[in-house]
C-alpha cells in the first residue's frame, strides 16, 4: 500500500543573528544552514495495518507524514502511496486518502458541521443518498448524530473533533493520516476516539497512520511502532517486542501487612521503592513467576500486583537518542 | 462538470450563509458604496468645474471609467478579498494543507471559496454609472460588446494580479498585505489614462500595474475608440497573466513546507 | 507620575521592537498611501489646461504636503481596540495601573518613528516626477506644521478611538469608522484643496473637524496664508469634545464589559 525508499528531506534556513548589525550583515552576506528534518527513511505498509509514529518533537514524524500524504516535497528518495506518487496529488490519489490534524479544522465554524459535510460530499462526488447513509453511520460509530446541527463555534472541542473526523472521513478513504488527532482533548473524548478509529480500521480495512505525543493512543491502536529522531528511523516493528527489547523486567507492587526491612525485600529483587509497608521490586521477565511464589510464601503479602513498566519511561531513553543496545 | 456546478453552489450559499450572520452590514455597506460613488462624482466634477481638459475626455466618458473603477471594486471586494486575502491565514494556520489534498484543484478553492455579498453594491452601482454614462454620448451594440469583453478581461487582469500578489505570502507570510499596496495603485483607473502627465505616470499604469488596461481601454471599446491593436493587447495581457497566475501557485506549492505540528 | 511616565517608556520601547519585526508590513501600509500622488498626478495636469486659482507646480506642491501630512497623522486604533475586545485581551489591559490608551499611543508613535524613511522615499519620488515642485519649506514654516500636524493627529487620534467605544456595544464598530472615513477623505482636503470645492460645501466642511485633519496643516507646509491661532483653537476645541465624549463612553463601556464577565 504504501512504500517509502531513502525518503528525506531538508530544508536551507537562514541564520541571521539579532540585533541592528546582525540584520545588516545579512542583507550583505547570507549564511545558511541545511535543516535535515528527514534523513533516509525506509519502510513498507500494508493494506489495513495501523501504524504509530513516535518521536519526540521536531524528530521528522510530522515531516514524514506530510510526504507520504503528498503536501511536501521530497529532497530526495522516493514515495509511493496506493501506486501514486503522492506529491503529484492526483484527483484519484487524494480520493483514497485523508489527512486529520489535531488542533486544526476544516469544519466551517460559524455554520452547523451538517454544512462542510455537504460541502464535502459535492468535492468527493457522493450522491446525495450514498452521503447520508455514511453520515448516519459515521455518527452513530461517533455518538454525534444530535451535534450536526449546532454550530460549530459552539462544541466542545471533543465534540469538534469528532465531527472533525467525520467530515474527514466521510468519502471513506483507503489511507488515513493522522497527526496528533487526540492533542489537547480530555480522557473521555481521547477514548472515544481511540475507540472509533480502532473500529473504523477494522470495518473498513482502512490504512492507518498515527503520530502522537500520547503513548496511550499508541498502545491501544498501533501493533507497529517507527520510531523516528533526528530524522532517522530507528526501530520499525511491533511495540511490545522493543518494550521487551529495552526493558526486559516487570515491576512488582507490594503491600504488606507489616514493615519489612529493605535487605530482605532486595533478596526478592531490586527493591525501587519502600515506603511504610508499600514496596516496588523490579524484577527480570523470566524471573517474575519464581519471585512472585517465593514472596507469596515468605513474606504473605496482603495484595501483589505485576505491573508492566509504563511505556513512556522504556521509549524516553531513545528518543533521547541513548540508542536501542544490544538485543 | 455538473459535480463542480454544484461544488461551487455549495461553497458560495455556505459563504453567504456565514457571512449573514453578521446581519447588519446589507444595507450598510449599501450606504457606504453609495457615499464613496457620490464623493467620486463630486471629485470629477470638480475638474469639469474650473474648465480642466482630463485628457480630452468628456465629463460623460470620464463618469464611465469611474463606473468602471467601482465595478472592478466591487469584483474584487465580492471575489477577491474574501477568497485571495485568506490564503496568507490557511498558509499561517496550516490550514492550506486541508485545501491541498481536496480532489479539487487548488487555485480554484483558493479563488471561488468564498463570496461576499458586501461588494454587490458596487458592482451594481458601478453598472449604473457606466450605463449613464452611456446614455450621455452615442454607443453602439458593437461598442457595447467590445466593451464587455474588454471589462471580462479587466476582471481577468485584476484576479491575476491579485493572486499572484496573494500567492508570494506562501513564501513570505510577512508581506501578506502587498494586495493592499495593489489596492492604491488601482486608485489611479478612477481617471482615464490620458488625464495623467506623459512619462512616467502613464507608463506605470500601463507597464507595470496595468490600471489603462482595467479601466480606459473597455471605455475606449465601449465608445467604439479602441483600436485593433489595443483590444489585442488586452485580450493578450489578460491571456498571459492568467497563464503566468497558474504557474505561479504551481511553483510555489513546490517549495511548501507546511506548518510543523 | 514618573512611574506612569517609566511604564509608558517602557511600552515606547516594546512598540519599537516590533516595528523592526513587523517591517515588510510596514513598508507595504506605507507605501500604500499613493493616493497623493495619483492625485498630483491629475490635478498638476488639470491645472495646466484649466482655470484654477492654482498653477500646476502649486498643485503638486499641495499634494506632497497632504502626502506628508497624511502618513503622519494615520490612525488605526479603532482596529485595534475592536480586535482586544472581540478578543478579550482587553480584560489584561485593564488590570494594568495605567490607561489602556498609552499602549495604543506608544504603537502608534512608534510606528510614524519607523515609519520616516518611508516618508521621506514617498517625497523623493514624488520630487523626481516633478522636478520643477521641488521646494523646502523654511524651518519656521516647517516647524509651524509640524506643530499643528502634531496636534491633527491627537485630534483624529482622538476622534477614532471615541468611536472606537462603540466596540462595547455594537459587533463591528468599525464599520462606524468606514462611515467617518469616507466623510474624512472627502471634507479633509484629501481629494483636492478645499477651496475648489463650492462654497457650501466648504462651509459644511468647517463645521467639522476633517480640514483641520489634512487640508490646514499642507496649506501651512506649502507656505501659503492661514490663520494659524485660529486653526490650533478650533483643533483645542474639537479635541477637549472629543476628550469629554471619549472618557464618558469609556467609563460606560468598562463598566459594562466588566458587568458582562469579560
Amino acid at each position: 500500500m504504501l512504500q517509502a525508499e531513502s525518503l528525506g528531506k531538508t530544508y536551507r534556513v537562514a541564520e541571521k543573528e539579532s540585533g541592528m548589525a546582525g540584520t545588516l550583515r545579512h542583507v550583505f552576506r547570507r549564511k545558511t544552514r541545511d535543516v535535515h528534518a528527514v534523513r533516509d527513511v525506509t519502510f513498507h505498509v500494508a493494506e489495513g495495518e495501523f501504524v504509530g509514529f513516535i518521536g519526540a518533537n521536531g524528530a521528522g514524524k510530522t515531516t514524514t507524514l506530510k510526504m507520504l500524504s503528498g503536501l511536501i516535497r521530497p529532497s530526495h528518495g522516493r514515495v509511493r502511496v496506493a501506486n501514486f506518487d503522492p506529491f503529484r496529488r492526483q484527483r484519484a490519489f487524494l480520493r483514497q486518502i485523508t489527512l486529520i490534524m489535531g488542533q486544526k479544522q476544516q469544519l466551517i465554524w460559524d455554520l452547523p458541521a451538517i454544512d462542510t459535510l455537504r460541502i464535502n460530499a459535492a468535492v468527493y462526488e457522493l450522491e446525495r443518498g450514498e452521503a447520508e447513509r455514511r453520515v448516519a453511520e459515521l455518527a452513530e460509530m461517533l455518538d454525534v448524530a444530535r451535534l450536526l446541527t449546532t454550530p460549530v463555534r459552539k462544541l466542545s472541542l471533543g465534540e469538534r473533533m469528532k465531527c472533525e473526523l467525520l467530515a474527514a472521513l466521510l468519502h471513506h478513504p483507503r489511507v488515513l493520516f493522522l497527526d496528533e488527532p487526540t492533542l489537547g482533548l480530555d480522557i473521555n473524548a481521547q477514548e472515544a476516539i481511540r475507540g472509533f478509529l480502532e473500529l473504523y480500521n477494522q470495518r473498513y480495512g482502512a490504512t492507518v497512520l498515527l503520530t502522537s505525543h500520547y503513548m496511550a493512543d499508541i498502545t491501544a491502536l498501533c501493533s507497529r511502532v517507527l520510531i523516528i529522531h533526528e530524522g532517522s528511523l530507528l526501530y520499525d516493528g511491533s511495540l511490545t517486542e522493543i518494550v521487551e527489547r529495552l526493558m526486559p523486567s516487570r515491576e512488582i507492587e507490594l503491600h504488606l501487612a507489616e514493615p519489612v526491612p529493605r535487605e530482605v525485600l532486595a533478596e526478592f529483587g531490586e527493591v525501587s521503592q519502600l515506603e511504610g509497608t508499600s514496596a516496588s521490586l523490579v524484577v527480570e521477565r523470566s524471573q517474575v513467576q519464581r519471585s512472585v511464589v517465593a514472596i507469596f510464601d515468605r513474606l504473605r503479602p496482603i495484595d501483589l500486583f505485576v505491573k508492566e513498566p509504563a511505556i513512556e519511561r522504556v521509549i524516553a531513553p531513545l528518543l533521547k537518542g541513548q540508542g536501542l543496545g544490544t538485543p | 462538470m455538473k459535480a463542480l456546478a454544484r461544488t461551487i453552489w455549495l461553497f458560495w450559499t455556505t459563504s453567504l450563509l456565514a457571512e449573514l450572520e453578521y446581519r447588519t452590514n446589507f444595507a450598510f455597506s449599501l450606504l457606504t458604496s453609495a457615499l464613496n460613488l457620490v464623493a467620486s462624482l463630486f471629485t470629477l466634477s470638480l475638474f469639469f468645474r474650473y474648465d480642466a481638459e482630463l485628457g480630452g475626455w468628456s465629463w460623460g466618458e470620464a463618469v464611465m471609467v469611474l463606473g468602471t473603477f467601482t465595478i472592478l471594486q466591487g469584483f474584487s471586494a465580492t471575489l477577491l478579498q474574501p477568497n485571495l486575502n485568506r490564503i496568507v491565514e490557511h498558509v499561517r494556520q496550516g490550514t492550506l494543507d486541508f485545501v491541498l489534498l481536496k480532489p479539487i484543484d487548488t487555485q480554484l478553492w483558493l479563488s471561488l471559496r468564498r463570496v461576499s455579498p458586501w461588494g454587490l453594491p458596487d458592482v451594481l452601482l458601478g453598472v449604473g454609472i457606466v450605463v449613464y454614462g452611456a446614455a450621455l454620448g452615442d454607443v453602439t451594440w458593437r461598442g457595447a460588446i467590445m466593451g464587455l469583453g474588454c471589462l471580462a478581461c479587466s476582471l481577468v487582469i485584476l484576479y491575476a494580479l491579485w493572486f499572484m500578489m496573494a500567492a508570494t505570502t506562501v513564501w513570505f507570510v510577512q508581506i501578506y498585505n502587498v494586495t493592499e499596496l495593489l489596492r492604491a495603485l488601482l486608485d489611479a483607473g478612477r481617471f482615464p489614462i490620458d488625464a495623467f502627465p506623459r512619462g512616467a505616470y502613464r507608463f506605470v499604469f500601463t507597464f507595470v500595474v496595468p490600471v489603462a488596461f482595467m479601466t480606459t481601454v473597455p471605455v475606449r471599446a465601449l465608445l467604439g475608440d479602441a483600436s485593433g491593436p489595443g483590444l489585442l493587447a488586452a485580450f493578450g495581457l489578460a491571456a498571459t497573466l492568467a497563464w503566468a497566475a497558474r504557474a505561479l501557485l504551481h511553483y510555489a506549492l513546490r517549495d511548501y513546507t507546511s506548518a510543523s505540528s | 507620575m514618573i512611574y506612569a511616565l517609566r511604564v509608558f517608556a517602557a511600552q515606547l520601547h516594546t512598540a519599537l521592537v516590533l516595528t523592526t519585526t513587523y517591517r515588510a508590513e510596514m513598508i507595504l501600509w506605507a507605501l500604500s498611501g499613493t493616493l497623493p500622488i495619483i492625485l498630483m498626478g491629475v490635478w498638476g495636469e488639470a491645472a495646466r489646461t484649466g482655470a484654477m486659482p492654482y498653477t500646476p507646480v502649486e498643485m503638486v506642491r499641495y499634494f506632497v504636503a497632504v502626502l506628508v501630512v497624511r502618513q503622519l497623522t494615520f490612525v488605526w486604533v479603532i482596529w485595534e481596540f475592536e480586535e482586544e475586545v472581540v478578543t478579550g485581551r482587553l480584560s489584561s489591559l485593564l488590570l494594568r495601573p495605567i490607561d489602556p490608551v498609552w499602549n495604543y499611543v506608544a504603537n502608534h508613535l512608534a510606528e510614524r518613528l519607523a515609519r520616516l524613511p518611508m516618508i521621506a522615499l514617498l517625497v523623493g519620488l514624488c520630487f523626481w516626477l516633478h522636478p520643477e515642485a521641488i521646494f523646502v519649506p523654511s524651518p519656521a514654516v516647517a516647524a509651524t506644521a509640524l506643530g499643528v500636524t502634531a496636534l491633527s493627529f491627537i485630534v483624529r487620534f482622538l476622534l477614532q478611538y471615541t468611536l472606537a467605544m462603540a466596540c462595547f456595544v455594537v459587533e463591528r464598530a468599525s464599520s462606524l469608522e468606514s462611515l467617518s472615513f469616507i466623510a474624512f477623505v472627502f471634507l479633509s482636503g484629501m481629494l483636492a484643496p478645499l477651496d475648489l470645492y463650492p462654497a457650501w460645501v466648504a462651509n459644511l466642511a468647517a463645521w467639522t473637524p476633517f480640514p483641520y485633519f489634512v487640508y490646514v496643516p499642507a496649506q501651512i507646509l506649502v507656505g501659503a496664508d492661514v490663520d494659524v491661532p485660529r486653526a490650533v483653537g478650533l483643533l483645542f476645541v474639537w479635541g477637549a469634545l472629543l476628550l469629554i465624549a471619549q472618557r464618558w463612553a469609556w467609563r460606560r463601556g468598562v463598566s459594562r464589559y466588566s458587568a458582562m464577565g469579560a
